[in-house]
């Protein structure tokens, strides 16, 4: 799945990648919106921006992502 | 969904209230200190606490512990103190910030525009600023944030835009162009000044990098009273602001008056430097610099790795394209170009080649247009300007002879699935072969750190995505007294982002070179103001339409560098910016909807914004057909969002400015007093008709109907 800006997604689990900090967690289970996906070649091992309703814009690794319906 | 963590403030004082209210503190002078705690600590979450409240909360509690005669107290005091000193933190925060980030604080809930802000702006406020024509005033907000409020006016990717709740309803503020005209007007009247710098600490900062991450934690290290340079390779500043953006989108000169702010304050730079060949760390150290900031963006490429890309001059790196043309030479790199990639960069670079005198630019895309992760409106104003693009095309050799291109051999690729994942994936057709003519090819598929540079820096560590590894919260590194920002840690992302990190570098290194310990968390971002929300009747704050840009002609958008949007006109700034909802104030909780509909049975607010994942419609203007003005949505309202108030003979009811309804006040026909409006009193009336008439065919207030009701019942039976 390749992510585009402005969709709507949730951090659906905790990611093993390594930039996955432990202040994180506490994003588990919210909802957001892509706002810079990878900007360059659809990579899936790419960062991405998301604004987390309520709780900031953070770069999160794919695979703790998922596509929630508008 | 795990649980959100509960604001410690928020729970500090349930425990105190519950402790009163429990009648456990049996001492009457031990309820005294703890009712006395509890209002120092609604201070902190209502955001109009001191310095000192931590310290005094402390020491009643102090004198909440020598009551030993009732156990409730010195548990109740261990527990203030023990929250005290573990959540020092969060207390400090809400005290400095002004904002609940868990939401729990009602008072201190910050907007989602600035929340969603990796710089952490305060949006409300500068945008009603800007509605009031207070444009100095809104760029001093967002200079206390974000240095850059003209470059990121123009540039910035916008999240705020994303989680604008005006999106729920039509479309978000344009906050970005708001932000671009204010910088513009209040530089033209010269009011855009810098802020007072602190005293000199006598202290250095090296910042490796003039991109939009280091000239930030330049601009707030200088404002604390640090002495601080900034080595540049480039003969100016800007980093890939300068050379990566071209100057369609962002003027240098937008640049170059933002950056000569930050010479004002007495940032010095260094250019023609590039660090790990003309300096390095050990350089720095023995010049007396104290920290450094390593922000080097990423501006090496990715090679295409096809056949033939070695061979020929004619193939280049997009990056090195604009880096050129940004730096003067104007030169088209050929008749016919081909462009591969599908991101922004690739769309800068063939909109940068028509400009240039490209006869026929091409961008070469391996996956289709829905895919292709470049902003849409940048695809767009491409194909307008006469870009063409091949989609599901995959480059397989460049083709040439003597020295030159003659083409980019591809192949036609479709979209499947691999290992069952839901992802789709570019695979070539086997003998859909062709060739694009051309006579340039330009690599557009990414951008990595130059490593070479920082080889040197034993103890660094890197990230498996080869990218400096840091701190998300201090960005720090793993060697002492460095920190790391920007495209360098991330890889490549946005403007604003890189300026979100030179910002908590500045403050990372501002504690690490005070002694005092990091923050555990990411900052909260702080709400700098709070501006009376504008009066604006439902029916203009519906219609208010966001304005569309105006554009430059075709023309001489495909033959010069010239701006292309040309930016709002006063008039439709304004009256953008009064299209706000004023989230910083209305916490979107929907207790006046539910109050309404559920306990009045009126149902007159309808405000399908408040959900984020499912909006439902909303229509400010349906609350004049239905509303009887009782005020039960003010009287529930945790904020004040909603307000009802008496004025020139009516009754207004208001949701952050926005006037709902306004109903002419019936008066006491026997003494003049203020009854209500009609609406409500009939209300009443219906509600009450089955214990018996309240209305009379008079207008009375209690009063005047009890001694009119004694009357009748006089005339009836004389005594």
């Amino acid at each position: 799945m390749a992510f585009h800006k402005g969709q709507k997604v949730e951090i659906y689990r905790r990611s093993a990648d390594e930039s996955w900090g432990p202040h994180m967690d506490e994003y588990i289970g919210r909802h957001g919106v892509i706002t810079d996906p990878d900007t360059t070649k659809n990579d899936p091992d790419a960062l991405i921006e998301v604004s987390i309703d309520g709780k900031g814009t953070h770069r999160f690794p794919q695979d703790c992502l998922r596509l929630i319906d508008a | 969904m795990s649980a959100p963590a509960p604001c410690p403030v928020h729970e500090t004082i349930l425990r105190v209230r519950g402790e009163i209210e429990s009648g456990r503190l049996a001492h009457p002078r031990s309820r005294r200190i703890a009712e006395e705690i509890l209002d120092l600590l609604n201070d902190v979450a209502w955001g109009r606490a001191g310095q000192d409240h931590p310290g005094a909360i402390a020491s009643l509690a102090d004198e909440l512990a020598a009551d030993t005669e009732h156990p409730a107290a010195p548990g109740l005091a261990r527990f203030l103190l023990d929250a005290l000193s573990r959540q020092r933190e969060v207390f400090q925060s809400h005290i400095e910030t002004h904002n609940c980030a868990s939401g729990d604080c009602v008072r201190l809930v910050p907007a989602p525009c600035q929340m969603a802000c990796p710089a952490g702006i305060d949006v409300p406020t500068y945008v009603n600023l800007i509605a009031l024509g207070r444009d100095a005033e809104a760029i001093e907000v967002i200079r206390r944030d974000n240095p850059f409020p003209w470059v990121c006016g123009l540039v910035c990717t916008r999240p705020c835009e994303f989680m604008c709740v005006r999106g729920r309803l039509d479309k978000p503020i344009s906050i970005k162009f708001l932000k671009a005209f204010a910088a513009e007007r209040a530089l033209s009247e010269r009011s855009y000044r810098n802020p007072p710098r602190e005293a000199d600490k006598g202290r250095r900062v090296a910042v490796i990098g003039a991109g939009p991450g280091g000239l930030t934690a330049a601009y707030y290290l200088a404002l604390k009273g640090y002495g601080v340079t900034v080595f540049e390779e480039l003969p100016m500043a800007g980093g890939m602001m300068m050379i990566g953006i071209p100057r369609y989108r962002l003027p240098r000169e937008v640049i170059d008056r933002e950056v000569a702010m930050l010479e004002d304050l007495g940032v010095r730079f260094r250019f023609g430097t590039r660090f790990g060949r003309d300096v390095d760390l050990e350089t720095l150290k023995s010049r007396g610099y104290d920290a450094v900031f390593l922000a080097i963006g990423a501006h090496a490429s990715f090679k295409l790795n096809i056949p033939g890309e070695a061979d020929f001059p004619q193939v280049i790196e997009a990056i090195a394209l604009l880096r050129r043309v940004a730096l003067g030479d104007h030169r088209a790199p050929g008749k016919r170009v081909v462009v591969v990639g599908g991101g922004n960069v690739a769309i800068d670079a063939a909109r940068t080649c028509l400009r240039l005198g490209c006869e026929e630019v091409t961008i070469a895309y391996r996956r289709s247009r829905a895919d292709m992760p470049a902003d849409v409106e940048e695809v767009e104003q491409a194909e307008e300007e006469g870009v063409r693009f091949s989609f599901l095309t995959i480059p397989k050799a460049v083709h040439g002879a003597a020295s030159a291109v003659r083409g980019l051999e591809c192949v036609r690729a479709k979209m499947v699935k691999k290992d069952d994942g839901p992802r789709l994936f570019p695979v070539p057709v086997e003998g859909s072969e062709f060739t694009i003519e051309a006579d340039t090819v330009v690599s557009a598929i990414g951008q990595r750190i130059e490593l070479e540079c920082l080889r040197d820096l034993q103890g660094l560590s890197w990230s498996r995505r080869q990218t400096i590894q840091a701190s998300a919260v201090t960005q720090e590194t793993s060697l002492p007294g460095v920190f790391a920002g920007g495209d360098a840690v991330t890889g490549p992302a946005t403007v604003v982002e890189a300026i979100g990190a030179g910002k908590r570098a500045a403050e990372a290194i501002d504690r690490w070179l005070s002694g005092i310990p990091q923050p555990t968390m990411p900052p909260v971002p702080v709400r700098r103001r709070r501006v009376d929300w504008i009066e604006v009747p439902a029916s203009t704050k519906m219609t208010l339409r966001r304005p569309e840009m105006p554009l430059l002609n075709l023309e001489r958008r495909r033959t010069t560098f010239q701006q292309v949007e040309l930016g709002y006109p006063e008039n439709a700034v304004r009256e953008e910016a009064r299209r706000c909802l004023r989230c910083d104030v209305c916490l979107r909780c929907g207790q006046c909807v539910a109050v309404c509909r559920d306990r009045m049975g009126i149902d007159a607010l309808q405000f399908g914004f408040l959900s984020f994942d499912r909006p439902g419609p909303t229509d400010l203007r349906v609350t004049a057909e239905r509303c009887i003005l009782c005020g039960a949505c003010a009287a529930n309202c945790p904020n004040d969002a909603i307000r009802v108030v008496d004025r020139g003979g009516e009754r207004l009811l208001s949701w952050c400015g926005t006037i709902l309804n306004r109903e002419r006040l019936e008066r006491c026909e026997g003494c003049g007093a203020v009854l209500g409006p009609r609406r409500y009193l009939e209300y009443l009336q219906k509600r009450t008709a089955p214990v018996g008439p309240l209305l009379t065919g008079r207008l009375l207030c209690q009063a005047c109907a009890r001694r009119e009701s004694a009357r009748m019942h006089t005339d009836i039976a004389p005594v």
